[in-house]
């Protein structure tokens, strides 16, 4: 039997793009992501400039993940100038992201994706609905008030800057968020129940997944490379295991990772995050994963939402203990003078590892760059997991093959804005 | 009464404005209410149909079937508002306007030649009529939500013309250039955003785009004054709107 299944622009995630499975004589024989998400050329731009410019520009790649952007960034540049910012930046800028997984995992779970295990086309077409989209809607608030206290505003927040921050907020400012956060906190609990209990598809399979490492805490700014494989590098290794390839199924540029002769591809992302890192988790954030019935490692792309359900609830618990902690630093910033080197930094994006390479003049000007975002690393194992899905499916209609790969894709939550960067581009 | 049908679309930008809107939390129920959002990619699954009473556009125009889409986005919209600085000067991505496109492409792509894109990026007002443009990288979500409104009660939106230097000054925030000589963009700069920037101690980099008759020339010259060299100054304004200050710029020098 011949099909031709194909989404034309793919809806609730961001950016634009769509998908084309085409099966015959009881196979599949091709399957594509397409992106026409028009590219911006950042890495271009970014030459020439000065290293706080790079800080702004970066922001702009996306606006679901400004920090994200920032914080690989200004670790790299900190890098190269051989400066480490104290203890109470470290904890604020974990902070600041902190409030940028909350708003993007809660944009994700309640508006993007959360919908499609209701049957619904958007947050807001069900009454019933509705009712749970308001849980999301007051744990993406408290994540913007968190990065509008620390950023000056959620959406390409200006605070940060080598060495530190332009200014810190006072203790006092911090501590008035408590009382949400408590309240959100409780609520995130009851939320990662909610999830676990979602009508989840059966498309199980083996994977490879990689996120950071580190030896004390859930990692975010810091911390080794790590697999399920036995991976374990430093951040400035990667791009030499990290590689771009051709795929005989579809026609755009895969990214995977280097073993012995051959490249796989491989996941990025809040399910790799959790999978490597439960041990890093506080006992009653355990606790609740494993009343939640859902058992680790995850091997179904689909409980992304879960993965996000949790990391919110950790998020929320790791923003109280910073603000319980935190004592205003005497300056906001430690200074630094420029100079030429390189540096490769890596960070954990709401959607996984984000790695960063700059390499400045001795002025503290760009002379090459290099940005890989999460998303352009999971488009391949995006395909390999339809792939997987529909190989055990391939008797069903068109239509529910449509429905389903869809909601495979949503599950990654794709930055499609971010992932232009690596892919080529169709006509 | 009937809800105005709203549109949302995306062109060449960062998702951000669009956000914005999502992130309008506590409002986001009443717009519901009293709007039907009938396109809006994002969020929602609705097929692009039928004509719009209000589309608010994000994104500049950077490919050539972008310049086709405008059009047809035109021809179904009543009002058409540009949300941020990419739909209204260009965005960051109009930087390339200054440099050669095949140099841009080879950089970041391993087959350039499959790469579609025009060799500049231009603001929505450059293709078709644009009833209102809001500014900002992003907008600020109290004018996109003072323009709905203005648009449901049919009278013209409130949207304040002064320098972001206003809202230094209404604040109390010390001045950044006048005490620290840093070069800082508020005195030509549209607000918008109540001088975020300086109250963190940070010169505003003009994100918000150039204010009506704010005279840049002489604010270069005090830069200059200062020890910034030409070529700084030109990076200065070379940001999220470097097509509308570059513009600016030529015509006050003319
Ligand atoms: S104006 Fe700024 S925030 Fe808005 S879409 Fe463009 S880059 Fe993003
Ligand atoms: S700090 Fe900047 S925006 Fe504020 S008053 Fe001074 S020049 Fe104007
Ligand atoms: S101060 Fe200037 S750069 Fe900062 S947010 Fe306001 S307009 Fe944008």
């Amino acid at each position: 039997m011949n099909k031709v299944v194909k989404i034309d622009y793919l809806s609730r995630v961001e950016g634009e793009g769509g998908i084309t499975i085409k099966i015959k004589d009881g196979k599949i024989e091709s399957l594509k992501l397409d992106i026409f998400e028009a590219p911006r050329f950042f890495e271009s731009f970014l030459k020439g400039r000065y290293y706080t410019d790079v800080i702004d520009f970066v922001a702009r790649i996306c606006g679901i993940c400004p920090v994200a952007y920032q914080m690989s960034a200004v670790h790299a540049i900190e890098k190269i100038f051989g400066i480490e910012p104290e203890k109470p930046i470290k904890d604020l800028r974990r902070l600041m992201y902190c409030g940028e997984w909350i708003e993007s995992h809660a944009l994700h779970m309640y508006m993007l994706q959360g919908p499609d295990f209701y049957g619904l086309e958007s947050a807001w077409a069900g009454r019933e609905y509705l009712e749970i989209a308001k849980t999301g809607l007051r744990f993406k608030k408290l994540g913007n008030q968190i990065l509008g206290i620390l950023g000056g505003r959620p959406i390409h927040p200006v605070s940060v800057r080598a060495g530190g921050f332009y200014k810190v907020p006072d203790k006092k400012t911090l501590l008035a968020l408590m009382p949400q956060l408590e309240q959100a906190y409780e609520e995130s609990l009851k939320s990662i129940k909610w999830a676990a209990g979602l009508p989840f598809n059966n498309n199980i399979m083996d994977m490879e997944y990689i996120s950071l490492s580190h030896e004390s805490e859930y990692p975010m700014n810091y911390g080794s490379v790590a697999s399920n494989s036995g991976l374990n590098i430093q951040m400035e290794e990667f791009l030499k295991y990290f590689q771009e390839y051709q795929v005989e199924h579809s026609t755009s540029l895969h990214a995977g990772i280097k073993k012995d002769t051959s490249v796989s591809s491989y996941m990025v992302g809040p399910i790799a995050r959790l999978n490597l890192n439960y041990d890093r988790l506080p006992e009653e954030i355990k606790t609740a994963v494993s009343e939640s019935g859902i058992s680790l490692p995850i091997k179904n792309t689909h409980l992304g939402i879960f993965a996000r359900a949790v990391e919110i609830a950790y998020a929320f618990l790791t923003s109280m203990s910073i603000i319980k902690d935190y004592e205003k630093p005497d300056r906001p910033f430690i200074g630094a003078d420029p100079c030429a080197g390189e540096a490769v930094w890596i960070t954990e994006a709401p959607r996984g590892m984000l790695i960063h390479r700059y390499n400045l003049d001795s002025k503290g000007y760009v002379k090459d760059c290099t940005i890989i975002p999460p998303t352009s690393q999971n488009l391949s194992h995006i395909e390999k997991d339809i792939y997987n899905f529909i190989q055990h499916n391939l008797d069903k209609p068109a239509d529910f093959i449509k429905k389903e790969s869809e909601k495979i894709i949503r599950s990654y939550d794709p930055c499609i804005s971010c992932s232009v960067h690596l892919v080529i581009l169709k006509g | 009464m009937k809800k105005p049908r709203v549109g949302i679309f995306k062109l060449t930008s960062c998702d951000g404005c669009q956000l914005s809107i999502l992130n309008m939390e506590d409002e986001l129920l009443s717009i519901i209410d009293l709007f039907d959002i009938a396109y809006f990619r994002e969020a929602t699954d609705r097929p692009l149909k039928g004509e719009f009473d209000i589309s608010l556009v994000e994104g500049s125009i950077s490919t050539d079937w972008q310049k086709k889409e405008i059009i047809n986005i035109r021809w179904r919209s009543r009002t058409l508002i540009t949300i941020g600085a990419c739909a209204t000067s260009g965005g960051l991505q109009a930087l390339r306007n200054w440099s050669s496109l095949e140099g841009y492409k080879k950089y970041v792509y391993q087959s350039p030649e499959a790469i579609n894109a025009l060799s500049t990026s231009t603001p929505i007002s450059d293709h078709v009529y644009v009833d209102y443009e809001l500014w900002g990288c992003p907008i600020s979500t109290h004018a996109l939500s003072e323009t709905l409104v203005s648009l449901i009660l049919d009278r013209k939106p409130v949207i304040r013309k002064y320098s972001v230097c206003m809202d230094c000054k209404k604040k109390g925030i010390p001045c950044l250039l006048v005490s620290k000589g840093e070069p800082c963009l508020g005195p030509i700069t549209l607000t918008g955003c109540g001088a975020i920037c300086p109250s963190l101690e940070k010169p505003c980099y003009g994100c918000f785009g150039p204010k009506e008759n704010g005279n840049i020339e002489s604010l270069l010259r005090m830069f200059k004054n200062m020890g910034i060299t030409q070529q700084e100054c030109i990076m200065l304004l070379d940001k999220m709107n470097t097509y509308t200050y570059r513009k600016v710029r030529i015509e006050q020098s003319s």
